[in-house]
């Protein structure tokens, strides 16, 4: 299987949302006492219609089809480390089935945090993984159908300082390992739930060394293509909104034993390659 | 009066006044939990190297009481837990009435006192920070962070899993939140 290239319309997108002039969207409300009074889970925020133009344009999306739920606490352990799950309301099939998902956290530095391309082959498309969440924001996916049509949840998430939390650096020599977990045994012919998880510090470019007063880099997985048995089941486009250690719990559909592999690309170019058999 | 003395007195004044508002200035940033919350104050005995905090009485009267354990563990040394008292203290008059079904137990530790150093006692047994999270099924036992709390029942069951530091829970609609389990 081929490794998909970082997508450079991506990078650019992405500079151009850092870029967004904020001054020019709409204004942001403040309750008394300083809180914004824009933290409805359905609530839309400035962020959230800047950056909806910038991806979707002018297309419907739909946030009451209940298509799509994002399933996120209200206030997470940790801010660099908030779990997400994604639950589709519609089976894979080829007829009709998700075909790309967008995660977004509204009022990260870099807010669209992953892009998924998904295939039938995925069975059920419902993904868990922990996300960076720098402040009181917004966290939202929007599934787009085969069919055109974007559906989209969000849930508010109370947090601070997710994106400076200290990483985890005691093993740099692990960096890269690419490692899938099967909770359950496979199931022939139906949604498999497995985990894949890349050892990886996914620096965010924001976070000061405590030693030499210099901010470390920004260093994170930027891609992630799991196939099985030579078949696609989905391509992941990601950032360092993403928790470090990315993993990402998903389906997949095995109809004979074969082998899981995951081709991983960094933001320094480095490759990876993780892979299970199956059956 | 001679000029020595009125030198003298207007020195006295002046190390008056400094001292009323170092006075002030401490009551404004006085350690610990606000009195109006009727906190239990729990020093740590120090046992091999490590702060031991015993929260066997606080869940005593917890069940005697038939009431809920807001556990707060701050640090003598850590601004967030002055801003976060200092929060509290503000807003005592509205928030003490739903503090009622709670017990409110202040654990006083400080910076140094890092996960490995600190052990939480209930009767016999005695965890370190890490396991004693484990035990109790809390996500925040990968770091400790100054200031945290813990809310529990009657049988030192986490009533919900609650983040690490008090950032978003320092309005009176956020605290009210916290104590009202809304998740």
């Amino acid at each position: 299987m081929t490794m998909k290239q970082p997508p450079i319309h991506r990078r650019r997108l992405l500079l151009g949302l850092a870029a967004l002039p904020l001054a020019a969207a709409p204004a942001a409300r403040a309750a008394i006492g300083g809180l914004p009074s824009n933290t409805g889970h359905t609530d839309t925020s400035p962020e959230w219609e800047q950056l909806r133009g910038k991806i979707f344009g002018t297309r419907p999306i739909s946030a009451t089809s209940g298509r799509v739920q994002m399933i996120a606490p209200l206030r997470a352990a940790y801010g660099a480390s908030v779990p997400v799950k994604i639950v589709s309301q519609l089976p894979q099939t080829p007829e009709l089935y998700v075909k790309r998902m967008y995660v977004l956290v509204d009022k990260n530095p870099s807010p669209l945090a992953a892009t998924l391309e998904l295939t039938p082959e995925i069975g059920q498309a419902d993904f868990e993984t922990r996300l960076r969440v720098d402040e009181y924001s917004h966290v939202r996916v929007v599934s787009e159908l085969s069919n055109g049509e974007l559906h989209m949840d969000s849930r508010y998430v109370k947090t601070s300082g997710g994106c400076s939390a200290p990483p985890n650096r005691d093993s740099p020599e692990l960096i890269g390992r690419t490692v899938f977990k099967l909770p359950e045994p496979p199931k022939m012919n139906a949604p498999t739930t497995a985990d894949i998880t890349v050892i990886h510090p996914n620096d965010t470019g924001f976070e000061l060394n405590n030693v030499t007063v210099m901010f470390i880099p920004s260093y994170f997985v930027r891609t992630i293509a799991v196939s099985y048995a030579g078949r696609k089941i989905f391509d992941a486009d990601l950032d360092f909104s993403i928790s470090e250690n990315p993993t990402w719990r998903f389906n997949f559909v095995p109809h004979a034993p074969g082998e899981l592999r995951a081709e991983v690309e960094d933001s320094k170019e480095r490759h990876y390659t993780g892979r299970l058999a199956v059956g | 009066m001679t000029r020595m003395h009125s030198r003298l007195l207007r020195s006295a004044r002046v190390a008056a006044i400094a001292g009323f508002i170092a006075l002030f200035a401490a009551a404004a940033n006085a350690l610990g939990l606000p009195p109006a919350y009727a906190p239990m104050v729990v020093e740590p005995a120090i046992v091999a190297g490590r702060s031991e905090f015993d929260l066997g009485p606080a869940l005593a009267r917890a069940k005697r009481e038939k009431k809920r354990l807001y556990v707060y563990l701050g640090a003598s040394d850590c601004p967030y837990c002055r801003r976060y008292e200092n929060f509290l203290g503000k807003n005592s008059e509205e928030l003490v009435p739903h503090f009622r079904p709670w017990i409110v137990v202040d654990l006083r530790s400080t910076l140094s006192t890092t996960a490995d150093k600190l052990a939480i006692r209930v009767g016999d047994s005695v965890l370190n920070y890490t396991e004693f999270q484990r035990s109790i099924g809390d996500q925040r036992a990968r770091m400790l962070v100054y200031p945290s709390v813990w809310l529990f029942d009657t049988q030192l069951k986490p009533l919900m899993q609650m983040p690490a530091g008090n950032g978003t829970f320092e309005t009176v609609d956020e605290q009210l939140e916290i104590l009202n389990l809304v998740q």
